[in-house]
């Protein structure tokens, strides 16, 4: 099946299409009809649904990716990039350029998430090519203890994945949705044993703290953006009043809906 | 274990994941890589993974993992525990062979394990350096499938870079190349090549090569020129060196020859050229890589190079292997590692005496860690402590040694003891003894040098009395026994009709280009007004302000080159050359006096030419084309014609060297049915091409070490035949040093080692003094010892900085430093560096490295400024031009003050 890796220069593209959109939105919205700068106003209503559906295909990626079932994740990941940076850029208008409210944390958690994918994709690549034979952990003899919980990790990972996925060869296995949804039990003990393994052999530590820790971050980002949107979309529409502040709920579904 | 390219999205995870750090990244495809043994290859019938089948030294094998432990023990090995984690890794790593002896603790331990040796160098993976890579294309055939790059055609030949010489196959698809590897038909090499080889193919596809001819536009230097035809450009270099020649005579015309062009253009066409237009003026980079030993061999055995082989029945049979300045693991990669193999093999030792804990040295049993610029005391030590002792070959001396005693004589007398010699090199006396003791008592002993004892004032010196070790000690004549520098010589001819060559009025101005520089600024002794360099002196030469201010003052100057370089931009006119396949030819001069032929097999890029074809169509147009014929453009003809005319090199037809798949042939092969001979000047046997009864290829059939003849030539320089001990003048400590009586404005002497007649300075041996230039220099804050010398084995001089996996592996400038000595000066490993010696300054990236002498710096030769990855100021602008060997011109790169600051930004 061809790769169509998105390319460097292309997602430099993307990216600086994006910035220069919002950058040109926040200079011009002066100059655009009220309902533009009215929070909820129907324009700005509709275009925050549609940055949260695009912003909903990231995660239809980490489905794809970590369902195992996937066509073609590396779609999927263009896809991700694709949406999230248009999906960024409605968010921006979705915020009527009022930067000062605690919505405008939603669009910096944004921001950040771009910015370290981006630097991870065009920057952090050359660290992880470099890892290559690298690792000096390798060549460290691990003491008697270590390798003794090592030996009963293994041990314990290779029964449990015997129930988990009897297919399934421990040396290759990582768990993935389906076996969440499977086997919850099954599937979060296998993957504690994982990690207790992967703090044993080092790995993380073996690394730079930026590569080691940029994906953690990276979707940590995400999901306080989702917490973010869900407590967004709960307090306009449930506590209108105090997110208003005292002034004139402006937002046209509590309006149309004469709430 | 394979990765799937079109499902992996490139996270890393895996990179992280794996504890031995085995899973590849591709950062510019963001995709994870996976070693899967050659699983392609192998299905196509291959009985081996390609690391395999090209590794140099031959320690990585394939097989099944259970043959393989058994053969291991069997050979009395014992597998590395490595399996820490209990992933049963399928990689078995096998345990040191040889036992650290006790005197040698002090000397590895402390470099191998220090903190900042087993750690990748920072600089390796600077970001911009690293992104400059990255931004260019990607060198083909990366990324292409292998459906693509499957050949259709191969044909054997040989890589041209480097003194390795290594046979290869050349893989054609559609007529494109699309790969190169190791000859597995050859029954020396056996496939093994080193990364060099295989990097050719980004030369041969390099978007960087010159394609056509170019004028200059703008200034000097500037860079800027103009697209012309072939025609126009020869029409009017022709027309100009006419001019220059009426104006101020033939000799006017310097031709700077490396090795680039190739040994064919090197050793025939352009010294044909230079004798049918009369100048004396041509020379290559000899006087600043070998000039000094070529000089010391011919005087002392009458022929450049040892008589020996790589082959386990010669070489492989040493019971000792002493490398002193010849770091041979980078150098020559595959010859060292059939040495190391048979020294395995065998049981033999090695000991490596090197400033720095070189690739060599840290395979050796022994690292001796010496003085740089020193090691001439080293020598004459190891010599007194055995003829003191009486543990020479004392019939060997008396059978075949002419001035034996003469020199024993003065070695005995001038006491030059191991105590004598341990302050000067640095080295405990013990070690010095011990080490002449096992040169003594071994049943044969190699002794291999290079450019680290080349490269100095005492060149010639230190390389005969190296030579003179070997042969007291029996090593000289016999299996397993020898004395090693580098290349052995090409004997081509280029041969002049005598009515053709006019008669040359005047004495070369020196043998070293470097020397010339004054008669170009200055026109002094007499003018040089042009020259046609096919090389990259404005990196090359030592002195680089003097060298292009020189440039910038010449009338006219032609550079011929595969890239545009520093040089290029000194040029009036820049000519597109080819290079190897492109043109065909032999490779290099190497140890083992093979003659490896390399076939025409693809055009060059664009308009590109041979240099034989440049130096006929030149000829022609300045009256040589009767000598100089057209035919000669096809190489094959050329060689069968013109080049094997000589007693050596008769029986190496084209119809010989084709007859053999791996397409090379070794000297000397006087008829085309004379057997090769693997070892020359065995006892009972008489040399080739020399008078009968003789054994060795002198006037004598001896050895010489001193003759009355000898002493007076050495006496003309203001030296004696028998080497007297004396160092460079930019020392931490004072020692005796080279001052030479007249400078390069100056016609000096007629040197009684040169031909055709050169002028030379005289030089005196200096004691030290309270005025000694070394103390002088240290005052001013000059402490550090500057070392030059050859990258890593994926560079070789400004070829690879042109190649992308090249720049890939090693893309900066680096200096090594040690972590003392950067810890003092507050140095991180990484960070940018100034280094300054009395002769100028440049930028380098710190290499933090306990493997060097704390007290020395070691910078790298290659880089140059207008290279297209990473340009650095090349280390040359620290070196000094006047700093000369008298005898064979040879300039000292070794050893030179220097001061280190950090860069702050």
């Amino acid at each position: 099946m061809p790769r169509r890796d998105l390319a460097d220069s292309r997602l430099l593209q993307l990216t600086a299409a994006a910035v220069v959109l919002m950058a040109a939105w926040f200079a011009l919205r002066g100059f655009l009809p009220e309902a533009w700068r009215t929070p909820g106003s129907p324009e700005l209503y509709l275009t925050g649904v549609a940055g949260a559906a695009l912003l909903l295909v990231p995660v239809a990626f980490v489905v794809a990716k970590r369902g195992g079932s996937g066509a073609n994740p590396v779609n999927w990941f263009n896809a991700h990039v694709a949406c999230s940076l248009a999906g960024m850029v409605l968010i921006a208008i979705h915020s009527g350029g009022f930067l000062r409210r605690p919505p405008a944390l939603l669009l910096l958690a944004l921001l950040a998430l771009a910015a370290l994918g981006i630097w991870a994709r065009v920057r952090g690549s050359r660290r992880i090519a470099a890892t290559f034979a690298s690792k000096a952990p390798a060549f460290r003899v691990p003491d008697v203890a270590t390798r003794e919980r090592l030996r009963a990790l293994i041990s314990e990972k290779r029964s449990l994945l015997a129930r988990l996925d009897p297919r399934a060869t421990e040396g290759t296995f990582s768990v993935n949705l389906p076996h969440f949804i499977r086997s919850p039990r099954l599937a979060l003990a296998y993957r504690r044993l994982a990690r207790e393994e992967t703090r044993l052999l080092g790995t993380r530590a073996a690394v730079p703290a930026r590569q080691a820790w940029w994906r953690p971050l990276h979707m940590a980002l995400a999901w306080l953006f989702v917490l973010g949107i869900v407590i967004h979309v709960v307090t306009v529409t449930f506590f209108a009043g105090y997110v208003a502040d005292g002034g004139p709920i402006t937002w046209w579904h509590l309006r149309a809906w004469g709430g | 274990m394979r990765v799937d390219e079109s499902r992996c999205t490139g996270c890393g995870e895996c990179v992280m994941a794996c504890p031995y750090s085995a899973m590849g990244y591709d950062a510019k495809g963001h995709h994870a890589v996976k070693c899967d043994l050659c699983v392609d290859r192998r299905a196509e019938g291959a009985q081996t993974t390609a690391c395999a089948s090209v590794c140099p030294t031959q320690a990585i094998r394939f097989g099944k993992r259970e043959e393989l432990l058994a053969e291991a023990r069997a050979a009395g090995r014992a597998p590395r525990d490595q399996d820490h984690f209990l992933l049963g890794p399928a990689t078995i790593y096998l345990e040191r062979t040889t036992p650290q002896p006790v005197g040698a603790v002090a000397a590895v331990t402390p470099a191998r394990a220090h903190p900042s040796t087993s750690r990748r160098p920072a600089f390796m993976d600077g970001v911009p350096a690293q992104t400059a890579v990255q931004a260019q294309s990607p060198a083909f055939p990366y990324r292409e499938t292998r459906d693509d790059t499957a050949p259709d055609r191969v044909v054997p030949g040989g890589c041209n870079i480097c003194f390795n010489c290594c046979t290869v196959k050349f893989h054609f698809k559609n007529n494109k190349l699309v790969k190169i590897t190791g000859n597995d038909d050859d029954p020396l090499l056996k496939g093994r090549v080193c990364p060099k080889s295989q990097l050719t193919l980004q030369m041969y596809h390099s978007e960087h090569r010159l394609r056509y001819p170019q004028k200059r536009v703008g200034a000097r230097g500037e860079g800027r020129f103009e697209r012309i035809s072939w025609d126009q450009a020869l029409d009017e270099i022709a027309e100009k060196l006419k001019k220059i020649r009426d104006q101020y005579g033939a000799e006017a015309l310097a031709m700077f020859v490396g090795t680039r062009t190739g040994i064919l253009d090197y050793r025939t066409t352009t010294p044909m050229f230079a004798k049918l237009f009369g100048t004396p003026n041509k020379d290559g980079t000899d006087p600043f890589c070998a000039s000094g030993k070529n000089v010391a061999f011919e005087i002392t055995l009458g022929s450049i190079g040892s008589g020996n082989s790589y082959t386990e029945n010669d070489l492989g049979s040493a019971q000792l292997y002493v490398y002193i300045g010849d770091n041979q693991a980078e150098t020559r990669p595959v010859y060292f590692g059939m040495i190391n193999d048979w020294r395995l093999k065998h049981g033999a030792k090695m000991v490596a005496v090197d400033p720095r804990l070189t690739a060599t040295a840290s395979k050796a049993d022994r690292w001796l860690p010496i003085r740089p610029g020193t090691d001439m005391a080293l020598a004459l030590a190891l010599a007194q402590h055995i003829l003191a002792n009486d543990l020479h070959d004392a019939q060997f001396c008396a059978d075949w040694l002419l001035g034996f005693a003469e020199w024993r004589d003065f070695i005995l007398q001038k006491n030059y003891t191991p105590e004598w010699a341990a302050p000067i090199t640095g080295l405990a006396a013990n070690d010095i003894r011990q080490l002449a003791e096992e040169i003594a008592a071994a049943d044969g002993c190699v002794i291999f040098a290079s450019r680290g004892i080349n490269q100095h004032t005492n060149s010639t010196q230190t390389n005969r009395v190296l030579m003179f070790l070997s042969a007291i000690t029996g090593n000289w004549g016999r299996r397993g026994g020898a004395y090693f520098n580098m290349s052995a010589g090409t004997p081509l001819a280029a041969k002049v009709p005598e009515h053709r060559a006019p008669k040359i009025n005047k004495q070369r101005v020196r043998r070293s280009p470097a020397g010339w520089t004054e008669a170009m600024l200055h026109g002094k002794p007499y003018p040089i007004r042009a020259l046609i360099s096919c090389n990259n002196p404005m990196a090359q030469w030592p002195g680089q302000a003097k060298a292009r201010a020189a440039f910038a003052a010449l009338d006219l100057m032609v550079h011929i080159e595969l890239f545009a370089n520093e040089t290029s931009a000194y040029a009036d006119y820049l000519l597109p050359a080819a290079s190897g396949i492109e043109k065909g030819e032999i490779g290099r001069s190497n140890d083992d006096r093979r003659v490896v032929w390399i076939d025409k097999m693809i055009d060059p890029p664009g308009e590109a030419k041979s240099d034989t074809w440049i130096w006929v169509e030149l000829g022609k147009r300045l009256g040589f084309g009767d000598v100089l014929k057209e035919e000669y453009k096809d190489p094959a003809v050329f060689w069968d014609e013109v080049c094997i005319d000589t007693p050596s090199m008769k029986g190496c037809t084209q119809k010989r060297l084709h007859s053999v798949p791996h397409r090379w042939v070794r000297i000397p092969v006087p008829t085309e049915d004379a057997p090769e001979i693997e070892t020359l000047y065995l006892e009972g046997t008489t040399v080739p091409t020399g008078a009968p009864g003789r054994r060795f290829p002198t006037k004598s059939g001896k050895l010489e070490f001193w003759t009355p003849e000898l002493e007076a030539k050495f006496n003309t320089l203001g030296l004696s035949a028998l080497p007297e001990f004396y160092s460079e003048r930019e020392q931490l400590v004072d020692l005796p040093y080279m001052e030479l009586l007249e400078t390069d404005a100056e016609e000096g002497v007629i040197s009684p080692f040169c031909s055709p007649a050169t002028g030379s300075a005289r030089g005196r041996i200096v004691a030290p003094g309270p005025d000694h230039p070394g103390a002088k220099l240290r005052a001013q804050g000059f402490d550090t010892e500057l070392v030059t010398g050859r990258p890593p084995a994926a560079h070789f001089h400004s070829w690879t900085h042109y190649f992308w996996q090249s720049q890939e592996m090693w893309p900066d400038l680096y200096c090594q430093i040690h972590p003392e000595k950067a810890a003092q000066l507050g140095i991180r490993d990484g960070e940018r560096v100034k280094v300054e010696s009395a002769h100028g300054s440049i930028e380098a990236m710190a290499w933090v490295h306990a493997g060097i002498r704390p007290t020395a710096v070691f910078i790298p030769i290659g880089w140059g400024e207008r290279q297209p990855y990473n340009p650095w100021r090349p280390v040359n602008f620290l070196t000094d031009k006047t700093q000369r060997d008298p005898v064979s011109d040879q300039t000292n790169l070794k050893v030179l003050l220097c001061r280190v600051s950090r860069v702050v930004v």
